[in-house]
């Protein structure tokens, strides 16, 4: 017997949105090519007008359209193309005009934000150096905190990143003038010098500087290794130009520089898929500062976004509350919440442990599942929503087991897996806006 | 910053039987660069214990090793410095430091590292630096029954170099060392 749908409104269930499967490049939604034909003329009428720094903003609007049938919480009119320009133009000035302000209200700029932001002129930089709390909401002081944060890791590069040979040679130059006499010797035998604090290359003792960079530099290497495998395809991250290279630099640094101010949780694979994205929004803002001091900006904004995110790179917390399996119980939970079927079907039918996807999905905050350009709007959401990132992160998550419900009830366990650790092409507009329904129907 | 190992006059099993369990227990593998061995291992044990802390092993022929292909005298570079290897048992008188800056001459090398006398010397004149590690295991010499077991870790970190002795002077292991650097162009 046919369950009925209680839960899931039908305007989910709709043909339109699970047979669809748009080809995204990166970084356009140009070619998007959903299959019902009335989608097509909007999309043709609206792709030739659109300039490419609003398009991600068009399309968070332009697809929320259900049938006319079905709910009218939908409200924009985007029968003429024009309108949804202007929509997207409007909400860009919007939030231009909200980050002029003096004193920014997070509230305004949170709800501005959550509906997407456009790649144009830097306001996502900013943005979310605002909602991850570097930049204050005074823009007076913006200049003062920015300069004593930048100076801050100056002085942490300077600290962390020295090798032991360095280390003892600022210690000595400082300390002694032993060194002059040397060089005026002509002939004769060297003199020997007591080593300061029993340092030398091959101590062992546990305080010394030396025995600590032996055991630091299997981390460098493990980190070495990461930021180098990181996204491949993206020319600003991999590559054999300096560019790249300089990039993979900076993150390298920002690593090793954690690792070491962090000793509970220093390096765990997965830190540089976080730290990517970050790094690529602050390093390509048009103002020539915050490129050029991006690196430092970013340490202090993955330092915070991490923050939210520690406890699940932790092995000892997984078990605990707020480790990684529990937050997993509580995504499923949530899908059982708003699709009992689904979730049934998925937990107990097929038994897809839901430790297979979705490990990957919230410890590295969706990053693997989509491209690069759909992780920023993904992010987007994850920063300004205002019940914080991981409670939107597992909204999300529930959505995008929404959205392609119809192949996982048709799946078995294989089928189901293969689907969910390799996640289809989607429509991320899409994928937020469902995600942000089940805000408002959480209380079901 | 290049750790290189000078270490040598060991005479395993003739003379002695191992290296000491202090030395032993400082020389892990992952730590040192490079090895260069002043010679008189002299078995392939030895040779084998010595590549396995570190795959870059450069050695010369002392007059008791037991593999004759080791070279007489070998020449290396690592950044900046340019380092010469012999035995030392060649050079006559030993351990005549005059003679010594012959040969160093003779090498070209800004550092030259040799053993025989199974005694420490770093010593420095107009060519360069003499460095002779002595033995690492305390093994007596042609000339002498009172050695110290040491070695010497070399620390190259651009034109400067840090010599660190580690000698085991009555069950303890003394490190000291020794800084000099090297003008751009000119040897020290």
């Amino acid at each position: 017997m046919v369950k009925k749908k209680k839960q899931v409104p039908d305007w989910l269930n709709s043909p339109i949105w699970s047979s669809s499967s748009p080809t995204l490049t990166s970084p356009q939604y140009k070619s998007r090519s959903p299959s019902p034909p009335r989608y097509d003329d909007r999309i043709a009428t609206n792709n030739p007008s659109k300039s490419s720094s609003v398009t991600s903003s068009d399309s968070s609007v332009t697809f929320i359209r259900p049938e006319p049938s079905l709910q009218t919480e939908i409200v924009r009119d985007n029968d003429s193309s024009s309108a949804s320009v202007v929509e997207d133009v409007s909400r860009q000035s919007q939030l231009l005009q909200e980050l002029s302000k003096k004193i920014i209200n997070l509230g305004e700029l949170r709800q501005l934000a959550s509906l997407g932001i456009p790649d144009a002129a830097g306001i996502r930089s900013v943005t979310w150096k605002l909602l991850l709390g570097y930049l204050p909401v005074d823009k007076r002081n913006w200049s003062s905190e920015l300069s004593k944060k930048r100076s801050q890791y100056k002085h942490f590069k300077e600290d962390l990143l020295m090798h032991p040979s360095e280390i003892t040679r600022k210690l000595e130059d400082s300390a002694s003038l032993k060194n002059g006499d040397q060089i005026s010797i002509g002939k004769g035998l060297l003199a020997r010098s007591k080593i300061p604090h029993g340092e030398h290359p091959l101590s062992l003792g546990k305080t010394s500087i030396w025995n600590q960079y032996f055991q630091d530099s299997e981390i460098i290497t493990q980190i070495d290794r990461d930021v180098i495998r990181t996204h491949p395809d993206i020319q600003f991250f991999s590559g054999d130009s300096a560019f790249a290279k300089a990039n993979q630099d900076a993150l390298r640094n920002i690593l090793i520089i954690f690792a070491k101010l962090n000793p509970g949780i220093r390096y765990v694979q997965g830190m540089n898929e976080i730290l990517a994205p970050l790094f690529y929004v602050f390093k390509n803002d048009p103002n020539e500062d915050y490129a050029v001091n991006a690196e430092a900006d970013t340490f202090f904004c993955f330092v915070e976004l991490l923050s939210d995110f520690r406890d699940y790179f932790c092995q000892q917390l997984d078990n605990s509350i707020v480790g990684i399996r529990s937050t997993i119980s509580r995504l499923s939970q949530l899908l059982k919440q708003h699709d009992e079927e689904l979730w049934r079907h998925l937990e107990i039918t097929t038994k897809v442990n839901p430790q297979f996807y979705a490990f990957r999905w919230i410890t590295l905050l969706l990053t693997q599942e989509f491209n690069f350009t759909d992780i920023l709007h993904i992010w987007d959401m994850l920063l300004s929503n205002p019940v914080g990132p991981r409670e939107t992160l597992l909204r999300v998550c529930c959505a995008m087991l929404i959205l392609v419900r119809k192949r996982l009830l048709a799946g078995d366990f294989t089928a189901n897996l293969k689907l969910l650790q390799s996640y289809p092409p989607t429509n991320i507009s899409h994928l937020l806006y469902v995600a942000n329904k089940l805000n408002s129907h959480s209380t079901r | 910053m290049v750790l290189v190992l000078a270490i040598g006059d060991l005479h395993i099993p003739h003379r002695a039987p191992d290296l000491p369990a202090k030395f032993k227990s400082m020389l892990v593998p992952g730590k040192i660069q490079h090895i260069i061995c002043t010679g008189n291992l002299c078995i392939k044990e030895v040779h084998d214990y010595l590549k396995s802390l570190c795959p870059s092993l450069h050695i010369t022929r002392g007059e008791y090793d037991e593999d004759s292909r080791y070279p007489e005298t070998k020449t290396i570079t690592i950044g900046q410095f340019k380092l010469g290897l012999c035995h030392g048992h060649q050079v006559v008188p030993w351990g005549d430091l005059d003679s010594l800056a012959m040969l160093q001459r003779q090498l070209d090398v800004d550092i030259l590292v040799s053993g025989h006398t199974h005694q420490f010397k770093a010593y420095k004149h107009e060519a360069g630096v003499v460095i002779n590690p002595g033995s690492a295991t305390g093994a007596y010499s042609s000339i002498t029954y009172d050695v110290n077991p040491s070695f010497v870790l070399m620390d190259i970190d651009g034109l400067r170099v840090v010599v660190y002795v580690y000698e085991l002077i009555d069950g303890e292991v003394k490190v000291d060392k020794i800084d000099f650097k090297k003008t751009s162009t000119a040897t020290v």
